[in-house]
């Protein structure tokens, strides 16, 4: 491909056009309020980018074969509840009730994937019902109410929540775990034998099972990987605030298909982008972070970040309609 | 030298007799027409021999040697290739990778699923086969699928099929949706593969399509093969009538003859 060519196609790429947005979103809130580029505030958005970020990775690869999961937000509130009872109430040692809560995790998202591509029901039905099951039983075995705050450091909480300086800024090992992750599935969808695998799922399942991909295998282990991601942002989050709540992760699912379809991936499968994901993640935070900093009502703001995702997602198939044209 | 030979093949779904009792031989470096209306049994048969779904009852003979084929993955190896109307490629993959969909090269193959592609020579081989088949001018390997027209989609469809050297591509109604001139860039393109010494099943309702390129001619009706000739022998209307049934009697003395 000449080098010209291979420009504009970048240009015309979603993760680009994301990406442009963001920087603009950035230099605005960054103008209309000085905090917002502040060491404090920066480690505040850096804290909260890798727990919505890590599902959004798993949902991204879901969504390329053509599913989707509404049970992450509900999962993400289950898995901490049960492994913080475990050790709470059941004296359990942390490392044994987090290969619990890792258990419970493959468990959901096997459930998920088999009557997804067994029964043949739609993800959305299926999971929207999961969704239900998962938080109806973290609320039942809480009685509804937040468990005891935990606090006792250990090389567990290091490894999913400890926290380090940099400068005058603060992250978390969080941090880590959502570059490290992007990086593998950077690696997955672009360059590995199951990347080609799920594009092609997702574009044309029928021709992908002609060619001899085992696609109903696929999408159970994307579902499983998806739901286990679900279940360790949720620890992530509940060691970093010391506390486990069965409403934890409430709305989640929706804020983390936003990030994932504003980055450039397409609802309806074939084309997935980790780039533009990481993109989306990154200004769905910055959004909710800067309109409250400019001072945009708390209850209104939900209106602004609807109107921002539906102008990129227009934008996008204006890109798209413009792509097939030439 | 027979490439496949089908004994007595079988399917039943639930109380519905989809195919009866069918037979047939396909011979080396020959394009077959398969003929019928809809619901005479041709994709029932063509599934069950691309490995969609088990036969009940019957023999599939390829290369003389018995063989049971229980799966895609079964058929490919066997060297049946299937090209399905339409649903053959992945319209958001390139073509490279539409070419080598689910045999991709690989480096570290012990990975699995996680192993690399080798793009280098995924690349490099997709060009060499589009230029071996004529068509590299215009495509570029890394082009997406979904920029591609019907007739060049299937040009790539059965150029994958030829380059696992599948001793049978079966091309299920290739000429779908395709205009004129497109029709007869895969006609001209079915007879290079045949002349390549591939073995072509040809599914299609165009009876004109089938006189420009096929050898021999398979006529079957409420899954039972009725009719099987050379196209020297025979003409338009012949054929056209056979399929309908128009002349019952004349052609089940034809059959008993042959």
């Amino acid at each position: 491909m000449p080098v010209g060519k291979r420009r504009s196609s970048l240009i015309r790429s979603p993760q680009f056009s994301s990406l442009v947005i963001l920087i603009v979103l950035l230099a605005v809130f960054a103008i209309a309020d000085r905090n917002f580029l502040s060491p404090l505030n920066i480690s505040n958005m850096m804290a909260f980018l890798p727990e919505l970020g890590i599902i959004a990775l798993g949902m991204t690869l879901l969504l390329t074969a053509g599913e989707f999961d509404l049970s992450v937000g509900a999962v993400f509130g289950l898995a901490p509840v049960l492994v913080m009872l475990l050790v709470q109430n059941g004296n359990w040692d942390i490392g044994v009730a987090l290969l619990a809560g890792l258990l419970l995790c493959i468990a959901i998202g096997a459930i998920n994937g088999l009557i997804v591509t067994k029964i043949g029901i739609s993800s959305f039905l299926v999971t929207l019902s999961m969704l239900l099951v998962v938080r109806g039983a973290a609320l039942y075995i809480t009685q509804g109410f937040p468990l005891k705050s935990w606090d006792q450091p250990g090389f567990f909480v290091t490894l999913l929540a400890g926290s380090f300086n940099v400068g005058s800024f603060r992250f978390y090992t969080s941090l880590w775990w959502f570059i490290g992750l992007s990086v593998f599935a950077i690696y997955i969808l672009r360059y590995a034998k199951l990347g080609n695998w799920i594009s092609a799922i997702g574009s044309n399942r029928n021709a992908a099972v002609a060619r001899g991909v085992p696609a109903d295998a696929v999408k159970i282990w994307l579902f499983i990987a998806t739901s286990v991601l679900a279940g360790l942002a949720g620890m992530i989050s509940a060691f970093r605030i010391s506390a486990a709540s069965p409403v934890a992760g409430t709305g989640y699912e929706l804020e983390v298909i936003a990030m994932v379809v504003v980055g450039g991936t397409a609802l309806t499968g074939g084309r997935g982008t980790i780039l533009g994901t990481i993109v989306g993640a990154l200004m769905l935070r910055a959004i909710r972070n800067g309109i409250v900093l400019i001072g945009v009502p708390g209850l209104a703001y939900n209106i602004f970040v609807g109107l921002i995702i539906l102008a990129m997602l227009i934008l996008h198939a204006l890109l798209q309609k413009n792509a097939a044209r030439s | 030298m027979d490439v496949l030979r089908l004994q007595n093949l079988q399917k039943s779904f639930g109380s519905v007799r989809a195919l009866k009792n069918a037979s047939l031989t396909l011979r080396e470096g020959e394009v077959v027409a398969l003929l019928g209306d809809n619901g005479a049994g041709k994709s029932t048969l063509i599934k069950a021999i691309s490995g969609v779904f088990p036969i009940d009852r019957g023999e599939i003979f390829v290369r003389g040697e018995k063989v049971s084929i229980r799966s895609t993955r079964d058929a490919m190896d066997l060297g049946i290739e299937t090209i399905h109307q339409d649903t053959s490629l992945a319209p958001d993959l390139s073509i490279a990778r539409n070419l080598f969909l689910g045999r991709e090269p690989v480096n570290f193959g012990w990975l699995g699923v996680f192993a690399p592609l080798d793009l280098a020579k995924l690349r490099k081989a997709a060009s060499e086969l589009l230029k071996r088949v004529g068509i590299s001018k215009k495509l570029d390997a890394d082009a997406l699928v979904s920029t591609l027209s019907g007739g060049e989609r299937q040009s790539i469809a059965i150029s994958r099929a030829m380059q696992f050297a599948a001793k049978v591509i079966i091309l299920d109604e290739p000429t779908n949706n395709l205009g004129v001139e497109e029709t007869h860039g895969v006609l001209r393109f079915v007879k290079e593969v045949r002349d390549a010494g591939h073995s072509v099943l040809l599914i299609t309702h165009n009876i004109h399509h089938v006189f420009q390129v096929a050898d021999r001619i398979i006529v079957m009706r409420r899954g039972e093969i009725v009719a099987e000739q050379t196209v020297a022998d025979t003409d338009l209307l012949t054929v056209e009538s056979i399929i309908t049934g128009a002349d019952m009697s004349a052609l089940l003395k034809e059959a008993r003859a042959k």
